[in-house]
Protein backbone atom coordinates (compact mmCIF):
# COMPACT_ATOMS: atom_id res chain seq x y z
CA UNK A 1 0.00 0.00 0.00
CA UNK A 2 1.46 3.21 -1.27
CA UNK A 3 2.21 5.87 1.82
CA UNK A 4 -0.38 8.54 0.86
CA UNK A 5 -3.70 6.19 1.21
CA UNK A 6 -2.48 5.00 4.66
CA UNK A 7 -2.03 8.74 5.68
CA UNK A 8 -5.90 9.54 3.82
CA UNK A 9 -7.26 6.05 5.78
CA UNK A 10 -5.58 7.27 9.13
CA UNK A 11 -7.27 10.93 7.98
CA UNK A 12 -10.23 9.20 7.65
CA UNK A 13 -10.25 6.99 10.88
CA UNK A 14 -8.98 9.83 13.26
CA UNK A 15 -10.18 13.30 12.07
CA UNK A 16 -13.28 13.15 9.28
CA UNK A 17 -15.42 11.15 9.39
CA UNK A 18 -14.03 9.43 12.38
CA UNK A 19 -12.49 9.98 15.95
CA UNK A 20 -12.64 13.29 16.19
CA UNK A 21 -15.71 14.59 14.19
CA UNK A 22 -17.75 11.72 15.49
CA UNK A 23 -16.75 13.91 19.52
CA UNK A 24 -17.64 17.01 18.11
CA UNK A 25 -21.04 15.59 16.63
CA UNK A 26 -21.51 13.85 20.05
CA UNK A 27 -20.95 16.89 22.23
CA UNK A 28 -23.34 18.64 19.95
CA UNK A 29 -25.71 15.97 20.53
CA UNK A 30 -25.30 16.21 24.07
CA UNK A 31 -25.76 19.88 24.24
CA UNK A 32 -28.78 19.77 21.77
CA UNK A 33 -30.35 17.13 24.58
CA UNK A 34 -29.94 19.23 27.08
CA UNK A 35 -30.94 22.71 26.48
CA UNK A 36 -34.46 20.66 24.98
CA UNK A 37 -34.67 19.30 28.02
CA UNK A 38 -34.11 22.76 29.89
CA UNK A 39 -36.33 24.34 27.47
CA UNK A 40 -39.09 22.02 27.82
CA UNK A 41 -38.91 22.45 32.13
CA UNK A 42 -39.05 26.21 31.22
CA UNK A 43 -35.13 26.92 32.35
CA UNK A 44 -32.57 28.27 30.17
CA UNK A 45 -30.21 25.41 30.84
CA UNK A 46 -26.23 25.00 29.94
CA UNK A 47 -24.49 27.14 27.63
CA UNK A 48 -23.35 25.56 24.54
CA UNK A 49 -19.54 24.75 25.79
CA UNK A 50 -21.07 22.92 28.71
CA UNK A 51 -20.37 19.42 27.25
CA UNK A 52 -17.03 20.33 26.37
CA UNK A 53 -16.26 21.55 29.71
CA UNK A 54 -17.50 18.90 31.13
CA UNK A 55 -15.32 16.51 29.05
CA UNK A 56 -11.96 18.79 29.83
CA UNK A 57 -12.64 19.07 33.80
CA UNK A 58 -12.72 15.09 33.64
CA UNK A 59 -10.28 14.64 31.39
CA UNK A 60 -7.69 16.61 33.53
CA UNK A 61 -8.81 15.07 37.34
CA UNK A 62 -7.48 12.59 39.18
CA UNK A 63 -8.86 8.61 38.69
CA UNK A 64 -9.47 6.46 41.14
CA UNK A 65 -8.92 3.00 41.15
CA UNK A 66 -10.60 1.17 43.90
CA UNK A 67 -8.51 -1.40 45.84
CA UNK A 68 -11.12 -4.04 45.77
CA UNK A 69 -11.30 -3.50 41.62
CA UNK A 70 -9.95 -5.89 39.09
CA UNK A 71 -7.28 -3.07 37.75
CA UNK A 72 -7.01 -3.78 33.94
CA UNK A 73 -10.92 -4.29 33.40
CA UNK A 74 -11.70 -1.01 35.31
CA UNK A 75 -9.47 0.72 33.14
CA UNK A 76 -10.22 -0.99 30.00
CA UNK A 77 -13.68 -1.17 29.63
CA UNK A 78 -14.52 2.45 28.93
CA UNK A 79 -11.46 2.30 26.04
CA UNK A 80 -13.82 -0.64 24.65
CA UNK A 81 -16.86 1.29 24.91
CA UNK A 82 -15.26 4.25 22.85
CA UNK A 83 -13.71 2.06 20.49
CA UNK A 84 -16.52 -0.15 19.81
CA UNK A 85 -19.17 3.04 19.06
CA UNK A 86 -16.80 5.00 16.91
CA UNK A 87 -16.33 1.55 14.81
CA UNK A 88 -20.10 1.37 13.96
CA UNK A 89 -19.79 5.01 12.79
CA UNK A 90 -17.86 3.39 9.58
CA UNK A 91 -20.39 1.07 8.24
CA UNK A 92 -22.96 3.50 8.69
CA UNK A 93 -24.05 5.79 5.54
CA UNK A 94 -24.30 9.35 6.19
CA UNK A 95 -24.26 11.54 3.50
CA UNK A 96 -24.14 9.42 0.13
CA UNK A 97 -25.50 6.22 -0.20
CA UNK A 98 -22.04 4.61 0.10
CA UNK A 99 -20.38 4.03 3.59
CA UNK A 100 -16.83 4.83 4.35
CA UNK A 101 -16.39 0.70 4.69
CA UNK A 102 -19.00 -1.57 3.53
CA UNK A 103 -19.43 -5.20 2.55
CA UNK A 104 -22.53 -7.69 2.45
CA UNK A 105 -23.51 -8.20 6.40
CA UNK A 106 -22.27 -5.03 7.44
CA UNK A 107 -25.59 -4.71 9.59
CA UNK A 108 -25.43 -7.48 11.19
CA UNK A 109 -21.68 -6.09 12.47
CA UNK A 110 -22.88 -2.38 13.32
CA UNK A 111 -25.76 -3.99 15.64
CA UNK A 112 -23.46 -6.26 17.52
CA UNK A 113 -20.33 -3.34 17.53
CA UNK A 114 -23.74 -1.34 19.30
CA UNK A 115 -24.01 -3.32 21.71
CA UNK A 116 -20.63 -3.54 22.86
CA UNK A 117 -21.02 -0.31 25.14
CA UNK A 118 -24.04 -2.24 27.26
CA UNK A 119 -21.65 -4.98 28.16
CA UNK A 120 -18.98 -2.52 28.64
CA UNK A 121 -20.79 -0.71 31.58
CA UNK A 122 -21.68 -4.56 32.30
CA UNK A 123 -18.01 -5.80 32.82
CA UNK A 124 -16.88 -2.49 34.46
CA UNK A 125 -19.55 -2.00 36.67
CA UNK A 126 -19.04 -5.69 37.87
CA UNK A 127 -15.32 -5.54 38.12
CA UNK A 128 -15.57 -1.93 40.34
CA UNK A 129 -16.74 -4.40 43.29
CA UNK A 130 -19.22 -2.21 44.72
CA UNK A 131 -22.55 -3.06 45.61
CA UNK A 132 -24.20 -0.29 44.09
CA UNK A 133 -22.58 -0.56 40.64
CA UNK A 134 -22.95 -4.22 40.93
CA UNK A 135 -26.76 -3.60 40.79
CA UNK A 136 -26.69 -1.36 38.02
CA UNK A 137 -24.26 -3.75 36.34
CA UNK A 138 -26.96 -7.00 36.84
CA UNK A 139 -30.00 -4.03 35.48
CA UNK A 140 -28.23 -2.83 32.41
CA UNK A 141 -27.13 -6.50 31.32
CA UNK A 142 -30.87 -7.35 31.93
CA UNK A 143 -32.29 -4.68 29.95
CA UNK A 144 -30.31 -5.66 27.39
CA UNK A 145 -32.24 -8.80 26.87
CA UNK A 146 -35.05 -6.64 26.77
CA UNK A 147 -34.41 -3.93 24.28
CA UNK A 148 -32.47 -5.90 21.64
CA UNK A 149 -35.08 -8.09 20.72
CA UNK A 150 -37.12 -5.01 19.97
CA UNK A 151 -34.11 -2.94 17.88
CA UNK A 152 -32.59 -6.24 15.87
CA UNK A 153 -36.40 -7.13 14.53
CA UNK A 154 -37.28 -3.68 13.67
CA UNK A 155 -33.66 -2.69 11.77
CA UNK A 156 -33.58 -6.56 10.15
CA UNK A 157 -37.35 -6.07 8.44
CA UNK A 158 -36.62 -3.59 6.18
CA UNK A 159 -33.08 -5.53 4.92
CA UNK A 160 -35.46 -8.51 4.22
CA UNK A 161 -37.46 -6.59 1.86
CA UNK A 162 -34.51 -4.72 0.54
CA UNK A 163 -33.09 -8.09 0.05
CA UNK A 164 -29.03 -6.88 1.14
CA UNK A 165 -27.97 -7.19 4.70
CA UNK A 166 -25.69 -3.81 3.99
CA UNK A 167 -26.43 -0.83 5.00
CA UNK A 168 -25.72 0.98 1.96
CA UNK A 169 -27.90 -1.29 -0.15
CA UNK A 170 -30.62 -0.55 1.99
CA UNK A 171 -30.53 3.26 1.96
CA UNK A 172 -29.97 2.65 -1.94
CA UNK A 173 -32.95 0.62 -2.50
CA UNK A 174 -35.12 2.76 -0.11
CA UNK A 175 -34.01 6.25 -1.65
CA UNK A 176 -35.27 4.87 -4.97
CA UNK A 177 -38.41 3.47 -3.66
CA UNK A 178 -39.40 6.23 -1.08
CA UNK A 179 -43.20 4.38 -0.86
CA UNK A 180 -41.55 1.38 0.13
CA UNK A 181 -40.16 3.04 3.54
CA UNK A 182 -43.88 4.42 4.47
CA UNK A 183 -44.36 1.03 5.43
CA UNK A 184 -41.24 0.49 7.66
CA UNK A 185 -42.91 3.42 9.52
CA UNK A 186 -44.12 0.66 12.64
CA UNK A 187 -40.46 0.05 12.41
CA UNK A 188 -38.79 3.56 13.09
CA UNK A 189 -41.39 4.15 16.58
CA UNK A 190 -40.29 0.39 17.31
CA UNK A 191 -36.10 1.43 16.96
CA UNK A 192 -36.65 4.85 18.70
CA UNK A 193 -38.58 3.54 21.73
CA UNK A 194 -35.03 0.70 22.04
CA UNK A 195 -32.62 3.13 20.96
CA UNK A 196 -33.61 4.30 24.57
CA UNK A 197 -33.10 1.43 26.23
CA UNK A 198 -29.90 1.38 24.54
CA UNK A 199 -28.77 4.58 25.86
CA UNK A 200 -30.01 4.29 29.47
CA UNK A 201 -32.11 6.70 29.29
CA UNK A 202 -35.29 7.79 31.01
CA UNK A 203 -38.15 6.21 30.98
CA UNK A 204 -35.27 2.88 30.64
CA UNK A 205 -32.60 4.77 33.30
CA UNK A 206 -32.88 1.77 36.25
CA UNK A 207 -29.23 1.01 35.21
CA UNK A 208 -28.00 4.13 36.65
CA UNK A 209 -30.93 5.27 38.38
CA UNK A 210 -29.22 8.09 40.29
CA UNK A 211 -32.22 8.27 43.20
CA UNK A 212 -32.02 4.45 44.09
CA UNK A 213 -28.47 3.34 43.24
CA UNK A 214 -26.20 6.53 43.18
CA UNK A 215 -24.53 6.01 39.71
CA UNK A 216 -25.54 2.31 38.28
CA UNK A 217 -22.38 0.98 37.02
CA UNK A 218 -20.53 4.44 36.91
CA UNK A 219 -20.33 4.76 41.08
CA UNK A 220 -16.57 4.27 41.27
CA UNK A 221 -15.48 5.82 37.56
CA UNK A 222 -13.77 9.13 37.76
CA UNK A 223 -11.73 11.38 36.00
CA UNK A 224 -10.43 9.87 32.40
CA UNK A 225 -12.37 6.69 32.67
CA UNK A 226 -15.68 8.47 33.31
CA UNK A 227 -14.87 10.93 30.66
CA UNK A 228 -14.65 8.12 28.27
CA UNK A 229 -17.81 6.14 29.42
CA UNK A 230 -19.42 9.35 29.08
CA UNK A 231 -17.99 10.52 25.50
CA UNK A 232 -19.19 6.82 24.45
CA UNK A 233 -22.68 7.11 25.58
CA UNK A 234 -22.99 10.44 23.52
CA UNK A 235 -21.14 8.82 20.22
CA UNK A 236 -23.00 5.63 20.65
CA UNK A 237 -26.56 8.84 20.92
CA UNK A 238 -25.39 10.00 17.31
CA UNK A 239 -24.20 6.59 16.02
CA UNK A 240 -27.93 4.93 16.88
CA UNK A 241 -29.40 8.01 15.43
CA UNK A 242 -27.37 7.95 12.50
CA UNK A 243 -28.43 4.21 11.80
CA UNK A 244 -32.00 4.98 11.75
CA UNK A 245 -31.37 7.93 9.72
CA UNK A 246 -29.41 5.71 6.95
CA UNK A 247 -32.30 2.49 7.38
CA UNK A 248 -35.65 4.74 7.74
CA UNK A 249 -34.70 7.69 6.74
CA UNK A 250 -32.56 7.34 3.43
CA UNK A 251 -33.65 10.77 1.39
CA UNK A 252 -31.66 13.56 -0.37
CA UNK A 253 -28.31 11.19 -0.85
CA UNK A 254 -28.47 12.14 -3.72
CA UNK A 255 -27.93 15.82 -4.10
CA UNK A 256 -24.12 16.16 -3.92
CA UNK A 257 -22.15 16.22 -0.11
CA UNK A 258 -23.08 19.50 1.20
CA UNK A 259 -26.72 19.21 0.79
CA UNK A 260 -25.98 15.82 1.76
CA UNK A 261 -24.45 16.72 5.03
CA UNK A 262 -26.85 19.38 5.82
CA UNK A 263 -30.00 16.67 5.56
CA UNK A 264 -28.13 14.35 7.91
CA UNK A 265 -27.84 16.85 10.60
CA UNK A 266 -31.16 17.49 10.10
CA UNK A 267 -31.88 13.60 9.96
CA UNK A 268 -30.07 13.14 13.35
CA UNK A 269 -31.08 16.87 15.24
CA UNK A 270 -34.97 15.16 14.44
CA UNK A 271 -34.23 11.72 16.45
CA UNK A 272 -32.07 13.26 19.07
CA UNK A 273 -35.26 15.59 19.62
CA UNK A 274 -37.41 12.87 19.84
CA UNK A 275 -35.12 10.79 22.38
CA UNK A 276 -35.34 14.38 24.49
CA UNK A 277 -38.67 14.73 24.13
CA UNK A 278 -39.34 11.50 25.54
CA UNK A 279 -37.03 12.03 28.67
CA UNK A 280 -39.13 15.15 29.31
CA UNK A 281 -42.18 13.24 29.25
CA UNK A 282 -42.10 10.05 31.16
CA UNK A 283 -40.57 8.48 34.18
CA UNK A 284 -38.33 5.86 34.98
CA UNK A 285 -39.99 2.49 34.55
CA UNK A 286 -39.28 -0.47 37.15
CA UNK A 287 -36.79 -3.17 35.37
CA UNK A 288 -39.90 -5.38 34.87
CA UNK A 289 -42.02 -2.97 33.78
CA UNK A 290 -39.24 -2.42 31.25
CA UNK A 291 -39.10 -6.31 30.52
CA UNK A 292 -43.20 -6.71 29.88
CA UNK A 293 -42.97 -3.58 27.45
CA UNK A 294 -40.51 -4.42 25.37
CA UNK A 295 -41.37 -8.50 25.04
CA UNK A 296 -45.29 -8.08 25.65
CA UNK A 297 -45.61 -4.81 23.51
CA UNK A 298 -42.30 -3.82 21.38
CA UNK A 299 -41.77 -7.16 20.28
CA UNK A 300 -44.79 -8.69 18.74
CA UNK A 301 -44.99 -5.09 16.96
CA UNK A 302 -41.90 -5.96 15.67
CA UNK A 303 -42.86 -8.90 14.22
CA UNK A 304 -46.16 -7.00 12.59
CA UNK A 305 -43.66 -5.35 11.06
CA UNK A 306 -41.54 -8.42 9.82
CA UNK A 307 -44.55 -10.20 7.96
CA UNK A 308 -46.14 -6.59 6.53
CA UNK A 309 -42.44 -6.41 4.56
CA UNK A 310 -42.49 -10.56 3.49
CA UNK A 311 -45.64 -9.58 2.02
CA UNK A 312 -44.89 -6.50 0.76
CA UNK A 313 -41.97 -8.52 -0.78
CA UNK A 314 -44.54 -11.12 -1.93
CA UNK A 315 -46.26 -8.97 -3.83
CA UNK A 316 -43.58 -7.53 -5.46
CA UNK A 317 -42.23 -11.17 -6.20
CA UNK A 318 -45.52 -12.12 -8.29
CA UNK A 319 -45.81 -8.76 -9.94
CA UNK A 320 -48.87 -7.67 -8.26
CA UNK A 321 -47.42 -4.44 -6.68
CA UNK A 322 -44.86 -2.64 -8.14
CA UNK A 323 -42.80 0.05 -6.57
CA UNK B 1 1.41 24.19 29.14
CA UNK B 2 0.50 27.55 30.15
CA UNK B 3 -2.47 27.48 27.43
CA UNK B 4 -3.35 24.24 28.30
CA UNK B 5 -3.24 25.19 32.27
CA UNK B 6 -5.73 28.26 31.39
CA UNK B 7 -7.93 25.73 29.55
CA UNK B 8 -8.40 23.11 32.47
CA UNK B 9 -8.68 26.01 34.61
CA UNK B 10 -11.52 27.48 32.64
CA UNK B 11 -13.14 24.10 32.09
CA UNK B 12 -13.44 23.27 36.04
CA UNK B 13 -14.62 26.73 36.68
CA UNK B 14 -17.55 25.98 34.09
CA UNK B 15 -18.33 22.36 35.16
CA UNK B 16 -18.33 21.87 39.19
CA UNK B 17 -20.39 19.15 40.33
CA UNK B 18 -21.32 19.01 43.46
CA UNK B 19 -22.29 16.60 45.88
CA UNK B 20 -24.72 17.19 48.58
CA UNK B 21 -23.88 15.76 52.70
CA UNK B 22 -26.00 16.39 55.20
CA UNK B 23 -23.42 16.69 58.63
CA UNK B 24 -25.59 16.30 61.46
CA UNK B 25 -28.00 19.67 60.17
CA UNK B 26 -31.29 20.41 61.31
CA UNK B 27 -32.28 19.53 57.54
CA UNK B 28 -33.42 23.45 56.71
CA UNK B 29 -29.99 23.97 54.90
CA UNK B 30 -30.91 20.55 52.92
CA UNK B 31 -33.89 22.30 52.04
CA UNK B 32 -32.67 25.56 50.94
CA UNK B 33 -29.86 23.26 49.19
CA UNK B 34 -32.22 21.06 47.27
CA UNK B 35 -34.20 24.31 47.06
CA UNK B 36 -31.47 26.01 44.60
CA UNK B 37 -31.42 22.90 42.28
CA UNK B 38 -34.75 23.41 41.29
CA UNK B 39 -35.61 24.80 37.97
CA UNK B 40 -36.79 27.77 39.48
CA UNK B 41 -33.39 29.04 40.24
CA UNK B 42 -31.43 26.73 37.20
CA UNK B 43 -27.96 26.12 38.70
CA UNK B 44 -27.33 24.50 35.42
CA UNK B 45 -26.86 27.86 33.40
CA UNK B 46 -23.61 27.57 35.14
CA UNK B 47 -22.84 24.08 34.54
CA UNK B 48 -23.72 22.53 38.29
CA UNK B 49 -24.88 19.81 38.33
CA UNK B 50 -26.18 17.66 41.65
CA UNK B 51 -24.31 13.88 41.96
CA UNK B 52 -24.88 11.16 43.81
CA UNK B 53 -21.19 9.61 44.24
CA UNK B 54 -18.46 11.59 45.57
CA UNK B 55 -15.90 10.12 42.60
CA UNK B 56 -18.04 12.21 40.04
CA UNK B 57 -17.98 15.24 42.84
CA UNK B 58 -15.65 18.40 42.02
CA UNK B 59 -17.38 20.18 45.37
CA UNK B 60 -18.54 18.62 48.57
CA UNK B 61 -21.76 20.90 50.01
CA UNK B 62 -22.20 20.31 53.48
CA UNK B 63 -24.52 21.71 56.15
CA UNK B 64 -24.40 20.98 59.88
CA UNK B 65 -22.32 21.25 62.62
CA UNK B 66 -20.39 17.92 62.50
CA UNK B 67 -21.51 15.75 65.06
CA UNK B 68 -19.76 12.80 66.40
CA UNK B 69 -21.91 10.23 64.70
CA UNK B 70 -20.73 11.66 61.21
CA UNK B 71 -17.37 12.66 61.57
CA UNK B 72 -15.66 9.49 60.32
CA UNK B 73 -18.36 9.23 57.79
CA UNK B 74 -17.71 13.00 56.72
CA UNK B 75 -13.84 12.42 56.42
CA UNK B 76 -14.25 9.47 54.06
CA UNK B 77 -16.65 10.71 51.71
CA UNK B 78 -14.36 13.32 51.79
CA UNK B 79 -11.29 11.05 50.86
CA UNK B 80 -13.33 9.22 48.30
CA UNK B 81 -13.41 12.21 46.02
CA UNK B 82 -10.87 12.51 43.09
CA UNK B 83 -8.34 15.82 43.57
CA UNK B 84 -9.09 18.96 42.84
CA UNK B 85 -11.77 18.30 45.36
CA UNK B 86 -13.47 21.50 47.05
CA UNK B 87 -15.69 21.90 50.57
CA UNK B 88 -18.83 24.46 50.73
CA UNK B 89 -19.89 24.84 54.49
CA UNK B 90 -23.88 25.75 54.29
CA UNK B 91 -25.61 27.57 57.31
CA UNK B 92 -24.25 28.80 60.65
CA UNK B 93 -24.09 25.32 62.06
CA UNK B 94 -21.78 24.33 59.49
CA UNK B 95 -19.52 27.37 59.89
CA UNK B 96 -18.97 27.63 63.32
CA UNK B 97 -21.42 24.97 64.92
CA UNK B 98 -24.05 27.72 65.46
CA UNK B 99 -26.24 27.17 68.25
CA UNK B 100 -24.89 23.62 68.80
CA UNK B 101 -21.00 24.75 69.77
CA UNK B 102 -20.01 23.10 72.82
CA UNK B 103 -22.11 20.90 73.26
CA UNK B 104 -21.23 17.46 73.87
CA UNK B 105 -21.89 15.81 70.79
CA UNK B 106 -20.30 17.75 68.31
CA UNK B 107 -17.62 19.01 66.64
CA UNK B 108 -17.87 22.89 65.87
CA UNK B 109 -18.47 23.26 62.11
CA UNK B 110 -16.63 21.90 59.11
CA UNK B 111 -13.76 23.46 58.97
CA UNK B 112 -12.43 21.43 62.24
CA UNK B 113 -12.61 17.98 60.33
CA UNK B 114 -12.26 18.49 56.89
CA UNK B 115 -10.40 21.87 55.04
CA UNK B 116 -13.21 24.31 54.25
CA UNK B 117 -13.51 26.98 51.17
CA UNK B 118 -15.92 29.00 51.16
CA UNK B 119 -18.01 29.69 54.44
CA UNK B 120 -21.75 29.96 53.56
CA UNK B 121 -23.54 31.78 56.59
CA UNK B 122 -27.46 31.69 57.39
CA UNK B 123 -30.14 30.36 59.67
CA UNK B 124 -31.12 28.59 56.89
CA UNK B 125 -28.96 29.76 54.27
CA UNK B 126 -30.74 30.61 51.03
CA UNK B 127 -31.06 29.76 47.86
CA UNK B 128 -29.23 32.77 46.22
CA UNK B 129 -26.95 33.24 49.52
CA UNK B 130 -25.97 29.90 48.58
CA UNK B 131 -25.55 30.59 44.38
CA UNK B 132 -23.42 33.31 45.38
CA UNK B 133 -21.78 31.56 47.74
CA UNK B 134 -20.78 28.95 44.85
CA UNK B 135 -19.97 31.79 42.63
CA UNK B 136 -17.60 33.55 44.93
CA UNK B 137 -15.59 30.01 45.36
CA UNK B 138 -15.09 29.88 41.86
CA UNK B 139 -14.21 33.57 41.22
CA UNK B 140 -11.33 33.05 44.08
CA UNK B 141 -10.40 29.85 42.31
CA UNK B 142 -9.58 31.80 39.04
CA UNK B 143 -7.41 34.36 41.38
CA UNK B 144 -5.47 31.46 43.05
CA UNK B 145 -5.25 28.49 40.54
CA UNK B 146 -2.41 26.78 41.65
CA UNK B 147 -2.06 27.66 45.24
CA UNK B 148 -4.43 26.53 47.67
CA UNK B 149 -7.77 28.62 47.85
CA UNK B 150 -8.26 31.05 50.38
CA UNK B 151 -11.28 30.59 52.29
CA UNK B 152 -14.13 33.26 51.06
CA UNK B 153 -17.39 34.27 52.84
CA UNK B 154 -20.77 34.95 50.90
CA UNK B 155 -23.16 37.75 52.23
CA UNK B 156 -25.72 36.36 53.90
Amino acid sequence: MHWSSILWALFQILIFPGLLFLVALALAAEFVDRKLYARLQNRLGPPWFQPLADLIKLLAKQEVVPDLADKFMFVVTPMFALTAAVTASFYIPIWSHQALCSFPGDVIVVLYLLTIPTITFFLGGWYSRSVYSMIGAARSIMQLFAYEIPLFLAILAPALLAGTWSLSGMSLFYAHRPLLSLLNLLGLAIALVALLGKLERVPFDAPEAETEIVAGSFTEYSGRLLALFRLAIDVEMVVGASLLAAVFLPFGMDFGPVAGFGLYLAKILAVISMLSLMRTLFARLRLDQMINFCWQIAAPLAFVQLMADLVAKGTIARGVMIP
Amino acid sequence: MALLQKIVTWARLKSPWILHFNSGACNACDIEIVASLTPQYDVERFGVQLKGTPRHADVLVCSGPVTRQIKDRLIRIYEQMPQPKFVVAVGTCACSGGVFKGCYNVTAGIDTVIPVSAYIPGCPASPTAIIDGVVKLLASLEATEEKAPEPVAAEE
